[in-house]
């Protein structure tokens, strides 16, 4: 319960922290299990970390990106509920914000960015967000902030199964269901779930939502196998088929869709001998997308990539208070698309890193990463981060690293135009956290500055062919403050969080905002548990954008403030069944969040979760 | 531990606040539109690009001048990427291409008459004989060269009354003494151009131009072909043609041709060139050269009318554009800020 309730969990330097604190239950637990990204706990000094519970990522829709715009201070622009859903994390581009898979980078290899609604959130058991750079550890695009989705197996736990059904407005129909078995020796996990959607929500003022409808099925399979101990082998698969149309705006414009299948596959051999711990691991991700570009022909825009993994993880921990680590990996895609010629690239990295509980209090980690391709000139990037526990009630964490964003096969590869001499996006941050404990009241402030140079942008060349340059430079700063507290209220318990954040990402050259980055974005919520009753209360505030590059006010998309409401029932002897409703934007807002893409008013469901 | 505190709220403080004064630029909000008559002056078509395009309406003195004038006089905006707009009687028409949407207004009051909002697939330009437009549709975009169609308008329902199929591109289309011109190239490929007879709706010929075919104009008879390297001028009495400019080196890929009163106008990046009409060589040195920070939304409308040239400049196509005008002597005469990608001038006389 205490695990639970905690909002974020600080992994770093735990062992430090004191037995009060309620994250050191959930590290005894993570011994018992297996998650393939151990490096997110212990290479992340002087970093902050959001941890999303099921229970929480549960109140939102199945897509990734409602529960992050619920549940972290990254702000997502979406054209139209369920369309395409991209990222704005500490200011940054879509592209800029890495989404790792147990640990392997998942980011589109022709755009390098991730639709954060055809991401499911129902095969994943942990969601961590963690701001700032990482691209020693998770490679390119960990600038702005880094989305782990991480899976878990157990052993010993016997047979479970959880079903959960949900049904609601605009027939929206949200089916999962996960089964786990386990034993002494192995352990296995299926979780299969349908969420589909008409979307033909009214607009407030006149219309509804024509061509919007969605659906998304996905299927997710681990398996652990323990040969001997500290001997293991595991293996993650991850199937996605999504198919979703493109609301319009008025009837007469040309409907169109979108389908993307994708498949990821993980296998992982652990083996500890002496000090040394090796954790070798081979990924295949399978990416492929079809742009029906009107529906009333069956012609279609592609692309499809191929990503190879192979990857080992050493670590020594033979000197005292010291753990060692080096990462080798080597990455092989292959891609083709329309207006890509196949084309095939290899990119081999070395990550050396180093992290020292060097007192009681006091702890540092440092980090190198260096890649060895045909494709672009990969400069050395770089991490050091430290905390300082002052006391029991105050920590101070400092982070400083250099972080990249490769060039993607539409940089690279586009017939014609692409650009063979592009450098990487490269970023140059720094953050100062601030961690507050007192009793039952958490506060993390975290203020950053992140200096991004070489963008790319596609400008017209000779000949009225478009090609990529590097561009654009952007400053962003800003500031990110973190809530949590809890409390038992008579027979009850009530647990408040509240995320704010304050952003400026403006481009250098202009001194200008980034269009759709709001300078203020406020997430809260309340749950209150009474006896078999829950009832929740989920708040979003986004502020005001500009959609002009010149930040013309008059353009300006008005700031709005969201409210969900839930309630639930648990029946049965051991409380393991559960009847909830919910309500969606109930103060009935009328709001967009691109120009011209109104949002839905207020709406309905209910949902039966039977564990057995 | 409280000095280090205090010192990390100093720092935050600070950034926090100075970010306060030095971002929030203060903009002034642009004067509410007046909403008038616009039958003294000119349209400029503003393209849009994240949202609906919009249409600023400039008097002839320049004096007035009102953007989104259709918004103001209807609660309704004109669809995503106008792509251009012509007169017919006492109204004028208005082509989206990203919403496939012809609306039609009083060219007096831009108050909205009607609708043409099905047949169409991606509509660029339109020419009117009688009462029937000619409407080039792109169709589908990908893998499809040879879908594209003329849609056939009838001006007093705002139907799509028949098709002609056009073998390759369709985009600028002129009518000239019952015979209507299409130009068959998109984004300067292509090197023909299909006569369609108006009396049969029936192809009749297909004129063969040099290659990269940009743009084209009709004046007194004579067509006139801007390509890659070449003016041509090609008699429409004979079909054959009388006379071709080579143009250097330096002039290559050039655009927006404009012919009016005995002079041939062309523009190359922020240049505006000019020569006679039946000159055997090109012009040495441009008639203007304008400011433009844009990178590639220079020169994005361009005509010439009544001694002014009007040069539309699309800045970075995500904030609004501006227009320039000038005489056709090279002098400059006013800056006006309009709407979001200005491409075209249509004047209302």
């Amino acid at each position: 319960m205490m695990k639970k309730s905690t909002f974020y969990l600080l992994f770093l330097a735990l062992l430090n922290w004191t037995a009060s604190f309620a994250q050191l239950d959930s590290i005894n637990y993570l011994e018992e299990v297996f998650v393939s990204d151990v490096k997110l706990r212990e290479f992340s000094t002087g970093q902050t970390l959001i941890k999303i519970d099921d229970s929480v990522s549960k109140l939102s829709r199945s897509a990734l990106g409602e529960v992050l715009e619920f549940n972290s201070p990254i702000y997502f622009k979406e054209n139209g509920l369920g369309m395409v859903s991209s990222p704005s994390f500490r200011g940054t581009t879509a592209s800029q914000t890495a989404v790792l898979w147990n640990g392997i980078n998942i980011n589109s290899q022709f755009n390098g960015q991730v639709n954060f609604n055809i991401i499911s959130t129902v095969g994943i058991d942990e969601i961590t967000v963690r701001g700032g750079g990482g691209s020693v550890v998770y490679g390119t695009g960990a600038i702005g902030g880094t989305v782990h989705l991480n899976n878990r197996l157990h052993f010993n736990q016997g047979f479970k199964n959880e079903l959960f059904l949900q049904y609601g407005s605009y027939n929206t129909v949200d089916a999962r269901y996960k089964t786990e078995a386990s034993g002494e020796l192995w352990s296995l996990s299926i979780a299969g779930a349908r969420n589909s959607s008409d979307n033909d929500y009214e607009y407030p003022d006149n219309g509804e939502n024509l061509n919007g409808q969605f659906f998304n099925n996905t299927l997710d399979v681990g398996l652990a196998y323990k040969i001997a101990p500290k001997n293991y082998l595991r293996a993650f698969s991850s199937f996605s088929h999504a198919g979703r149309h493109f609301s319009l705006i008025r009837p007469s414009e040309t409907p169109t869709k979108y389908r993307d299948i994708n498949s990821r596959n993980l296998l992982e051999w652990e083996t500890g001998i002496s000090h040394f711990k090796s954790t070798t691991k081979l990924a295949f991700l399978d990416e492929s997308f079809r742009y029906y570009e009107n529906l009333s022909s069956d012609k279609y825009s592609f692309g499809q990539a191929e990503t190879f993994i192979a990857r080992n993880d050493l670590e020594y921990t033979g000197f005292k208070d010291v753990k060692l680590a080096s990462v080798l990996s080597n990455t092989h895609t292959s891609g083709e698309g329309s207006g890509i010629d196949d084309n095939s690239r290899n990119i081999f990295s070395a990550a050396l890193l180093l992290k020292h509980h060097a007192t009681q209090r006091f702890s540092y980690e440092a980090g190198l990463r260096k890649e060895l391709t045909n494709n672009y000139e990969s400069p050395v990037l770089f991490s050091a981060g430290a905390k300082y526990e002052f006391s029991s009630f105050y920590a101070l964490k400092l982070n400083a690293s250099k972080n990249f964003k490769i060039p993607t096969y539409n940089d690279l590869y586009w017939n014609p135009g692409g650009n063979p001499d592009l450098k990487p996006e490269t970023s140059l941050q720094g953050e100062i956290g601030n961690s507050f404990r007192w009793q039952n009241f958490d506060l993390d402030l975290t203020a950053y500055y992140i200096d991004i140079k070489d963008m790319i942008r596609w400008l017209p060349a000779s000949g009225g062919i478009w090609r990529p340059q590097n561009e654009d430079e952007v400053r962003s700063y800003g500031l990110e403050g973190l809530l949590g507290w809890e409390k038992h209220i008579g027979n009850g318990f009530l647990r408040l969080k509240g995320i704010y954040s304050y952003t400026v990402s403006e481009n250098q050259k202009t001194s200008k905002q980034l269009i759709y980055v709001p300078y203020h974005k406020v997430t809260g919520s309340a749950g209150y548990a009474y006896g078999r009753w829950n009832f929740d209360y989920q708040l979003l505030f986004n502020g005001e954008v500009f959609t002009r590059s010149d930040n013309d006010p008059n353009y300006n998309l008005d700031a709005y403030t969201i409210s969900n409401i839930s309630t639930s029932y648990a029946f049965g002897q051991e409380k393991s069944y559960r009847l909830g409703a919910r309500v969606r934007n109930i103060f009935d807002e009328a709001y967009q969040n691109v120009e011209d893409r109104w949002m839905p008013g207020v709406n309905f469901n209910i949902y039966l979760n039977l564990n057995f | 531990m409280k000095l280090s505190k205090l010192f990390l709220f100093g720092l935050l403080g600070g950034l926090f606040f100075n970010s306060c004064s030095s971002d929030d630029d203060n903009v002034d909000p642009q004067p509410e539109p007046e909403v008038g008559v616009y039958s003294e002056g000119l349209f400029v078509l503003n393209e849009g690009a994240q949202a609906a395009g919009t249409v600023t309406y400039i008097s002839d003195d320049m004096e007035t001048v009102e953007n989104e004038i259709y918004q103001a006089n209807n609660n309704d905006d004109l669809g995503m990427f106008l792509q251009s707009m012509f007169f017919h009687e006492d109204n004028a028409y208005i082509i989206s291409n990203g919403s496939n949407l012809i609306t039609a207004v009083d060219r007096n009051t831009f108050e909205v008459v009607g609708k043409v909002d099905s047949g169409l697939k991606v509509p660029y330009y339109a020419a009117v004989v009688g009462e029937t437009a000619y409407v080039t549709n792109l169709a589908e975009v990908i893998d499809t060269p040879n879908d594209d169609y003329i849609a056939l308008v009838d001006l007093k329902t705002l139907e799509v009354t028949g098709t002609i199929e056009i073998d390759g591109p369709a985009s600028k289309i002129i009518a000239e003494d019952d015979f209507v011109y299409v130009q068959n190239s998109s984004y300067g490929v292509g090197n023909t151009i299909t006569v369609i007879n108006s009396a049969t709706k029936d192809v009749v010929k297909t004129i063969q131009v040099n290659d990269g075919l940009t743009d084209m104009e009709i004046e007194n008879d004579y067509l006139y072909v801007l390509g890659t390297g070449s003016i041509e001028t090609i008699d429409l009495t004979t079909g054959q043609k009388v006379s071709e400019v080579v143009l250097t080196d330096d002039l290559q890929g050039a655009s927006n041709l404009e012919v009016e009163d005995g002079t041939v106008y062309f523009t190359l990046d922020n240049a505006v060139y000019a020569m006679e009409v039946g000159a055997t060589t090109s012009p040495s040195a441009p008639i203007i050269e304008y400011t433009s920070e844009s990178q590639w939304g220079k020169m994005y409308g361009f005509e010439v009318e009544d001694g002014r040239i009007y040069i539309g400049d699309a800045g970075d196509f995500a904030s609004n554009g501006f227009i320039e005008v000038y005489t056709t002597a090279g002098e400059f005469v006013k800056k006006i800020n309009v709407g979001v990608g200005p491409n075209g001038f249509y004047f209302n006389d």
